[in-house]
Parts: structure tokens; sequence; C-alpha cells
């Protein structure tokens, strides 16, 4: 896992807990053309913060869910 | 009703309001017990001086050669106008009196109502409800401990010696003061204090009650999200919103409902 996939990683676990990995590996997969989660770059955050809003509005209430993307964005 | 016994809520005031009836009571009672004590000596204070100045007043040589049988006589009701006046002169003061001391046996010699109520002392008429105090002011100005209750009502007592022309103690006068006026005062106190701490207990329980609620009301909703998870009902989401350790407390449980809302959703959905 490279430096900024475990920086997003760490960001996520305060969200989604234990399963923070396993769900942002599937984002990865299914809304950035199969791209491995560990070999993200700066330029896919966008995108990921995107994707990382709408499912985990599924998961935790939409500020949480909006404040987790942002700081994604940011990191 | 066993809900309400139970909970949390109702544990957090009725330990709050123990503690502040137990603080409170113990600071009452030290507090009242203190008042009153402080009133009485003041009291007493008062009777010694008052005693101690009505003594100057009368002539001890005329008073000490009074007998049974002399309330005829001029030299008595001088003494009796004298003690009449000073009675008069304050609206505390129930009974003035003069005493001798022969031998241990203690009698009155001339009374202030003598001739103007039926149950007035006469001279010569004995004491029996002698107490140390009362002894000691044959020497010295002094006054009773507590309050006396005789024949002639409930008073706080106060005595001075009465001295001839050469200087020596002859007899005693003595000053009693209505007691009641001492225990309106303290009860006056008691009863204020008993307001305050009622006042007290009552601001301090819904002071709890509004705080506990707050907290029961968050810890309430955890549970529910619980029990819904629990029962298999994964559409919950965490809404407590607090800086405090329930906060914490809620946000941990909203990562753990979050993972396994995960594991549980179809896989497709997410």
């Amino acid at each position: 896992m490279n430096v900024l996939a475990d920086k997003i990683l760490k960001i996520t676990i305060e969200y989604i807990g234990p399963a923070a990995e396993r769900f942002l590996e599937r984002q990865a997969e299914r809304h950035l053309n199969g791209l491995k989660f560990s070999d993200i770059e700066r330029k896919d955050l966008p995108e990921l913060a995107k994707w990382v809003k709408i499912s985990a509005g599924l998961l935790v209430d939409n500020s949480r869910a909006s404040e987790l993307a942002e700081k994604i964005l940011k990191a | 009703m066993k809900k309400i016994i139970y909970s949390l809520q109702t544990k957090l005031i009725a330990s709050f309001i123990l503690l502040i009836v137990v603080i409170a009571g113990g600071t009452f009672f030290y507090t009242f017990n203190e008042t009153k004590k402080a009133l009485k000596e003041t009291m007493r204070d008062e009777l010694k001086t008052v005693a101690s100045a009505v003594a100057t007043q009368i002539n001890g040589d005329s008073l000490s050669i009074l007998k049974m049988g002399d309330e005829s006589k001029n030299s008595f009701r001088i003494i009796r106008d004298q003690l009449l006046t000073i009675r008069s002169s304050n609206p505390d003061i129930k009974f003035v009196y003069t005493m001798r001391n022969e031998n241990g046996k203690v009698s009155f010699i001339v009374d202030a109502d003598f001739g103007n109520k039926d149950d007035a002392a006469k001279p010569g008429d004995p004491y029996e409800k002698t107490n140390p105090r009362l002894l000691e002011g044959f020497y010295k100005s002094s006054a009773d401990d507590d309050f006396t209750i005789d024949q002639w009502g409930s008073v706080l007592s106060g005595y001075a010696p009465i001295k001839d022309i050469r200087g020596n103690n002859v007899a005693l006068v003595g000053i009693d003061m209505e007691s009641s006026r001492v225990i309106e005062k303290q009860n006056f106190i008691g009863n204020t204090i008993y307001l305050i701490i009622g006042i007290s207990i009552l601001i301090a329980a819904a002071i709890i009650g509004i705080f506990s609620l707050t907290i029961i009301r968050d810890i309430k909703k955890l549970n529910q999200n619980a029990t819904e998870i629990s029962k298999g009902n994964t559409n919950v989401t965490v809404e407590v919103n607090r800086k405090d350790e329930i906060g914490e407390l809620a946000e941990s449980f909203s990562r753990m409902v979050a993972s396994l809302k995960f594991m549980m959703m179809d896989q497709d959905k997410i």
C-alpha cells in the first residue's frame, strides 16, 4: 500500500470502522476502472471522494459522509 | 413502573438529592444548634447585665430585714414599686423579684407583682426549684443555662447579688425573661433554613433532571440503534452529536454500525 492509500485508509477508518479497507477497495475497483486501491494516486482523489460520499452516505449520516469525502480530497 | 425505578435518570436524580439532603441536613443542624446557642448566650448576657444594674438600685439594708408579715411596711412597698417600675420598663421582662438564702433554704423577699396578682410570691415563700446558677446569683451575676418551667411560666432567668452598705451580699434580684420570644426567634431561623434547604433541593433536582435528561436521551438513541441492528435492521443512523465521553462512544458506535452495515449489505448496492 502506498503512502497516499495508507493516509486515506486511516481517515476512512475513523468513519467506517474496521470495514474501511474493504470499502475503499470496492470503491476503487468499481468506480475507478478496476484500479487497485493500494495503487491510488492524487489524480484519482476527486473521483474517489465523489463515490465515497455517495456510498458512505448509505452507512453513516450524510453530513459525516460529506465530511469524510472532504478529508479524502484534502489528503 | 419498574422501568422508572431502575432507570439511570432516576438513580442519578435520587443520588444527587440524597447527597444534597445529607450535606444540607448536616449544615442545617450544625448551624441551627450554633444559632440557638448564640441566641441563648446573648439573652443570658443581657439578663446578667440587667440584673446587675437593677441590684445596684435596691437598698440592701432595707431589704435584708424584711420578713414574713412585713408586706404593709413602707420599706417593702418602696422596694416593690421599684421592682414594678423596672419590670414595666421592658416588655420582655416577665418577673422581677428578690430572694434570700438562709442556710441553703431559698425564699422570696419582695416580688414586683405582690398586691397586683394573686399568684405573686409573699415574703418568706420558699422557692424549691433552685439550681446552681440561681445559688451563684447570691455571689455574682449569673443566668440560667436553660429555660425554667415552673408554676409561673416558662422563662430564662438572670440573677445578681444585692449588697448592703458594708458591701455584704444580703440577697439577690432575679429577672425572668419570657422565653417565647427567644423560641420564636429560634423557630424563625429554623424555618428559614428549612425553606432555603427545600428550595435548594428543588432547584438542584431540576438542574440534575435536565442534565441527566440530555445524557439519557442520547444513551436511549444508541440503545435503540443497537436494538434495531441486533434484530437485523441495518437501516439506522447514529444521530448523537456531543463533545463529551458519550459523544466519543457514539462515534465508536457509528464506526461499528457502518462496518456492520457494509458487511451485511447487498454487494451490488455499495
